[in-house]
């Protein structure tokens, strides 16, 4: 059971951002894929979920043997397929209780009954450290950036896919709000998930350890590595990597 | 002496009516509401026994209004005649009122005429005028000082052949005070032919009272032509929030004014239209403040499918004398088929100073980030667009405070969009 990205080449408007891109993400492992700015890092998250902005011009996006390249996000999703957004979309007038619900009963054949709903959400919530009260706000509306990360993971919780990229989850989380996000993310590892975890930092790879380190540039993979590479990027920045590349090219 | 006030009224009226040509309303160079295609002529008044019991009214009005026990009263006019009157013995022990116009003017005629048209002019134009001259029926509602009623007071208003022309009025005083809800639904089957609805309505708050009003129109696919005005005036620390629902209409017209005429005087104004097909719906609304300090907020959303137009334009206008007001407008349209268009067009009128007023206005698609972030989920496009526009219009229906009309809106709203699958589902493809 495997997530497997080969030679994946996306465009987007005119440019091309992914360049032959190689991936493989099993069951059970959580990889984690860091780069700077501008690597393609969010260009991979988004064309793993199908967005109809990143066209496909070769490769192909392989989930247990089935090609998804060119599936409906949602068909992804019901395959197994969940992304965290960076900047998830605000939702006006939709419940986080009701978005959630309708999600849930999108992945099943027949709809999940009021009370066990109920227990699922209110124990992910306790997991997740989010107060009742948040499931009757619109969905994102107001959210700040720790509650928007917060419901992003809860919507992972409920959704339980096989496979799930975190794109920048990091991002504008405080410390306590990270280390609670990655207290949720590291609850839900186990052998029947595999994790996508994309990060510019490293903070997040130090609460949730990764045991595959892949490090992207200009559109492709060039190191890989364990969860010390991570921590030689700390050191030493993507400056080195860079500098590496260009001196085994020429 | 009070119908020959009623008399006089009806004869001023009908010079208007025969002097003045039939309107065409322009706007912006671009826009026009004309009404060349209504067959006036062939339309006449059509007159209806009155009906024994609740039993007895159509499964349109009765699944629309909910049962009899959840109201304070009810009176429903089909084509020009009443066919059912009624009023909670609770309610009428406490002094309220609740009878057709007709009748109050024979009975209350005082009262009716102390208050009758204060708001509304018959030299307005051809359609004003004809609702004073010819209009029957009618309603009266008056909750007197300081009662409180629980239950909503309900006016339909049915057209339910073609060849109709019904001229409504209804006029509604609350005394200080006083609580209510009141509602007033403009219902037709789905109608093979021409109707008109001219009508007029008419509601005063007076000190310190407190209401809800919603207004449902829904004239199914029937070529009904809707043209009328209505007009809320807001006396000193009343509160009205009004909440106008457009569900249907072949051709609509509409003035909908609210006046905080006095310190204090706070409105909320939440309006929500859906057309389809070939609909034209033409919206006005103002919002006048005549004193200062008084409070507004006016939000309305639209959505269309098919190759329907709509058009809202907002005013709001805070007259010389009215300061310290602050009032907020709004105004939304979702296009969902690429026939559709829609304008929206907020104003401002000052003749003040020291007042807050604002105003945007804003036509948008349905945004396809957003389908994409459901999608992810595994919610189909269809069912993201579906959520994606329940939940635009959440904000408004929630502000109706009324259970039962929130699921009918709800459910309204939902079987068009399911109706309209195809084509969104055509729109939005092409779109991505």
């Amino acid at each position: 059971m495997s997530l497997e990205i080969q030679n994946l080449h996306v465009r987007v408007e005119d440019r091309e951002i992914l360049r032959g891109l190689d991936l493989n993400v099993a069951q059970g492992e959580t990889h984690a894929l860091m780069g700077p700015n501008g690597s393609g890092k969010s260009t991979l998250a988004n064309t793993i979920m199908g967005n109809p902005n990143y066209e496909v011009t070769e490769g192909k996006i392989v989930l247990d043997g089935e090609d998804l390249t060119e599936a409906d996000p949602d068909e992804r999703a019901r395959a197994g397929l969940f992304m965290a957004f960076q900047y998830p979309a605000t939702i006006p007038g939709v419940s986080v209780a009701n978005f959630l619900r309708t999600a849930v009963n999108a992945g099943r054949e027949e709809a999940i009954k009021v009370k066990e709903f109920g227990q699922l959400m209110r124990r992910n919530m306790e997991l997740l450290r989010i107060d009742p009260d948040f499931t009757r706000r619109y969905l994102n509306e107001g959210f700040s950036g720790g509650e928007k990360k917060r419901a992003e993971i809860l919507q992972l919780a409920m959704l339980a896919p096989r496979f799930a990229v975190l794109d920048e989850t990091d991002s504008g989380l405080d410390v306590d709000a990270l280390r609670v996000v990655s207290d949720g993310v590291n609850a839900l590892r186990g052998e029947e998930r595999g994790f996508l975890v994309i990060t510019h930092y490293t903070r997040i790879l130090r609460y949730v350890r990764p045991e595959f380190v892949h490090v992207m540039l200009d559109g492709r993979i060039v190191r890989e590595g364990g969860p010390e590479l991570a921590d030689d990027l700390e050191e030493k920045g993507y400056d080195w990597v860079r500098e590496e590349v260009a001196a085994s090219a020429a | 002496m009070p119908p020959s006030a009623l008399e006089e009224s009806r004869a001023a009226a009908l010079e208007v009516f025969e002097r003045e040509p039939v309107p065409t309303w322009r706007r912006s160079g671009f826009w026009t509401t004309t009404l060349r295609h209504l067959r006036l002529d062939e339309l006449e008044p059509r007159r209806h026994e009155p009906l024994g019991s609740y039993d007895e009214l159509s499964d349109l009005v009765r699944e629309s209004v909910g049962p009899l026990d959840a109201l304070s009263g009810l009176i429903v006019q089909s084509g020009a005649s009443t066919v059912f009157a009624w009023i909670d013995p609770e309610a009428a022990a406490q002094g309220v009122l609740f009878t057709p116009l007709e009748r109050a003017w024979e009975e209350h005629g005082e009262l009716v005429e102390r208050w009758y048209m204060r708001r509304l002019s018959a030299a307005e134009g051809k359609f004003p005028a004809a609702t004073a001259a010819f209009w029957t029926g009618g309603a009266f509602l008056h909750v007197p000082p300081e009662v409180r009623l629980e239950k909503p007071l309900q006016v339909v208003y049915l057209i339910d052949e073609p060849g109709t022309a019904q001229y409504a009025h209804t006029l509604g005083v609350v005394g200080h005070h006083a609580e209510c809800t009141v509602r007033e639904y403009d219902l037709a089957p789905d109608l093979d032919g021409q109707a008109l609805h001219s009508g007029a309505f008419e509601l005063y708050l007076e000190e310190g009272a407190q209401v809800r009003l919603a207004h449902l129109q829904d004239w199914g696919a029937g070529e009904v032509h809707d043209i009328s005005t209505k007009r809320v005036e807001i006396a000193r620390d009343a509160h009205c929030s009004w909440v106008p629902i457009h569900l249907g209409g072949h051709l609509t017209r509409q003035e909908l004014d609210i006046i905080t005429a006095e310190q204090g005087a706070d409105m909320r104004h939440n309006g929500l239209y859906f057309t389809e097909g070939d609909e034209h719906l033409d919206l006005f609304t103002t919002d006048l403040h005549e004193q200062g300090p008084t409070t507004g907020d006016t939000v309305w959303k639209g959505a269309l499918t098919g190759s329907s137009r709509a058009s809202y334009e907002g005013l709001i206008k805070i007259v010389k004398g009215a300061q310290d007001t602050h009032t907020y407008l709004q105004t939304h349209s979702m296009l969902l088929s690429p026939k559709a268009k829609a304008d929206s067009i907020p104003s401002l009128i000052v003749e003040t100073d020291n007042v807050s007023a604002s105003h945007g206005g804003t036509v948008g698609e349905v945004d396809e980030e957003s389908v994409f972030y459901m999608m992810t989920r595994g919610i189909s496009r269809m069912d993201a667009v579906r959520i994606l526009v329940e939940g635009y219009f959440e904000p408004v229906v929630s502000k109706l405070g009324d259970p039962a009309l929130e699921a009918l809106v709800r459910g309204r709203i939902a079987e068009k969009l399911s109706k309209a699958e195809d084509e969104v589902a055509e729109y939005i493809a092409e779109r991505s």
